[in-house]
């Protein structure tokens, strides 16, 4: 008796967490199904290459595709020598564990400020204080701040990864310290460093918030031509503003376009991380 | 292989280029966080010095004649993310078991991957499906006066969170040895002895840990809950286990701070401190959930060494 109770419940445990596993792939893999049924058909050349009339009811997205990739080039200038300078500074500079602790903590704080809190003080500061305007500047300001903890933590963990020898050797064979970093460190930690960069990007590619107040505008723009009230296009917040007049068939449709487009670059910088992801790991593995 | 000890590899004392930039850098990044909560602070202390306690028990928010009191809001971010954690906690506990405890080698892989990409899907792409398949068959099945509710948004919130938590609490079991899974299965327990037995008891902080952080994500998640939320403001349940509001259109402090209001709020001086302090509030909270989660961790990596 005593034996089926404990078969039974056995049995229960894995049937309630093959019954979550199936229902989670499910409703994410109908999602996924969704956005490819209804976005395929709506992505032609066209729409792909052409700008948006009417206000988005017809024409294309060229110029908010054009306005992401200008925030995530920004975004890409920005956060790599910062986070490169935060990971050397938690892995190497720090003197003692609990002031690495503290640092550590001080990375996580950023990762978890809500991102429309990003958006708020980026108004008031950029676009009130400093008088800026709307300005893809901004935008890419505030994107790096989000993404940084990302990169750097990654950056960081591929660093202590490093056989102590290498360093060791390096230090013996005379190189300064600051050699010992661009000959030995950097290069040693380099697929761990892209591959928080690309997940990073991806993160950045995909918001909305920050942006809303301080970058973006719906229609209007092209190519920014300085920093000052050089506001962009971008295909987060084109998405945004056409769900909110979904109940027009025309601007679902581009609607569906743009997430397709949106889901294809998101998802392009997340697949290009996994091969540095996995040598990163390999490399701990030496 | 820990971190590098630099206690030796720097006790020349060396100021290297490379130190006072990265040194720099870093500072240029403290300041900023500074300066964000300082803004926080300074911008929406002067709403809650006028309005007192009422900020937080009182739903009663017209701008246009002055009134700032944010109850309907607090209430709104709490249910919503209540909804959330009451449905992706036992869904992401089960399915993060799967993926640890019944998987191995490459179908594990594949299937880790895809959550993590899933969890990379950008919050504007869920707010869309939610309008156009949660929030239509949650009006038909609920009987609801409109599909627009706090409901529609916590369920929402679920399935974004839902990466989250399965992708942090796999870790969290995985970090058990398969050692001593395999030792526990030899003594003759069934697997789900061996997992309340020994993996679940060393991984909980690391599973409530996921929780937090899933939690500090719906509360701070804007674009996807101002899609579905319905925007109306000042409902508040009549007693505490009234549940009405949850099934009526709602706001919460993210879909507020959101909105087109604070190109408005910003020229008034009342206004505006009461939208940051709202700002502050959310902070407060998710910063909670985030500093929590980071004290369990570091106690128990203490407690461990």
């Amino acid at each position: 008796m005593r034996y089926y109770f404990r078969i039974s419940k056995d049995i229960c445990f894995k049937s309630f967490s093959l019954i979550s596993a199936l229902l989670t792939f499910g409703i994410l893999a109908l999602g996924l199904w969704l956005i490819v049924l209804k976005g395929f058909s709506a992505v032609s050349f066209d729409f792909i290459s052409s700008s948006m009339s009417q206000g988005g009811l017809s024409g294309g997205i060229l110029y908010q595709i054009i306005g992401t990739f200008i925030l995530i080039f920004t975004v890409l200038l920005i956060v790599s020598p910062l986070s490169v300078g935060i990971a050397l500074l938690r892995s190497f500079y720090l003197k003692n564990d609990k002031s690495r602790k503290i640092f550590t903590t001080f990375l996580y704080v950023i990762n978890g400020i809500p991102s429309i809190i990003f958006g708020i003080f980026g108004f008031f500061l950029f676009v009130k204080f400093f008088g800026w305007g709307k300005s893809w500047l901004t935008g890419g300001i505030l994107l790096s701040m989000m993404i940084l903890p990302t990169v750097s933590l990654s950056l960081s963990e591929g660093i202590s990864r490093i056989p102590k020898d290498y360093i060791e050797s390096a230090k013996s064979l005379g190189l300064s310290s600051s050699a010992v970093i661009f000959s030995v460190v950097l290069p040693q930690s380099f697929s761990s460093f892209i591959s928080g960069l690309l997940l990073g990007l991806a993160r950045a590619a995909g918001e909305t918030a920050p942006l809303l107040f301080t970058a973006t505008i719906f229609s209007g723009a092209d190519i920014p031509g300085g920093i000052k009230e050089s506001p962009i296009l971008s295909l987060p917040y084109h998405i945004f503003t056409l769900a909110q007049e979904s109940y027009q068939p025309q601007a679902l449709e581009n609607a569906w376009g743009s997430v397709f487009v949106l889901i294809l670059i998101v998802v392009f910088f997340s697949a290009l991380a996994l091969p540095f992801r996995l040598k990163s790991h390999e490399e701990a593995n030496v | 292989m820990a971190i590098y000890r630099l206690d030796r590899f720097f006790k020349d004392k060396e100021l290297s280029g490379t130190m006072v930039f990265s040194i720099l850098f870093s500072a240029f990044v403290f300041l900023f966080l500074a300066a964000l909560i300082f803004f926080l602070f300074i911008e929406g202390f002067p709403a809650l010095k006028r309005e007192g306690l009422q900020f937080f028990t009182e739903a009663n928010w017209f701008f246009r004649i002055s009134e700032y009191k944010a109850a309907s809001m607090i209430y709104g971010t709490f249910m919503v993310s209540l909804i959330a954690i009451f449905i992706a906690a036992p869904i992401g506990f089960g399915a993060s078991v799967f993926i640890s405890e019944y998987l191995s080698g490459s179908p594990r892989f594949f299937a880790k991957s895809i959550i993590e990409l899933l969890a990379g899907i950008p919050s504007v792409v869920y707010g869309l499906l939610g309008i156009l398949f949660l929030q239509p068959f949650l009006y038909k099945n609920f009987d609801l006066n409109s599909g627009d509710t706090l409901l529609t948004a916590g369920v929402l919130l679920s399935i974004m969170i839902l990466p989250t938590i399965i992708t942090l609490s796999d870790d969290a079991f995985r970090s058990v040895s398969s050692e001593e899974r395999e030792t526990s299965l030899s003594l003759g327990l069934t697997k789900e002895e061996t997992f309340f037995s020994t993996v679940f008891p060393k991984a909980l902080p690391g599973f409530i840990v996921a929780i937090l952080l899933a939690t500090g994500r719906a509360l701070g998640e804007t674009i996807a809950v101002f899609l579905v939320v319905g925007r109306a403001d000042n409902r508040l349940p009549n007693s505490l286990f009234d549940l009405d509001p949850v099934f009526k259109a709602g706001q919460t402090l993210t879909s507020k701070l959101g909105g087109s209001e604070i190109f408005i709020a910003y020229g008034n001086p009342e206004h505006w401190s009461s939208i940051v302090a709202l700002g502050l509030f959310l902070f407060v909270f998710v910063m909670g959930c985030v500093l929590i989660g980071d004290l369990i961790l570091i106690y128990r990596d203490k407690s461990r060494i």
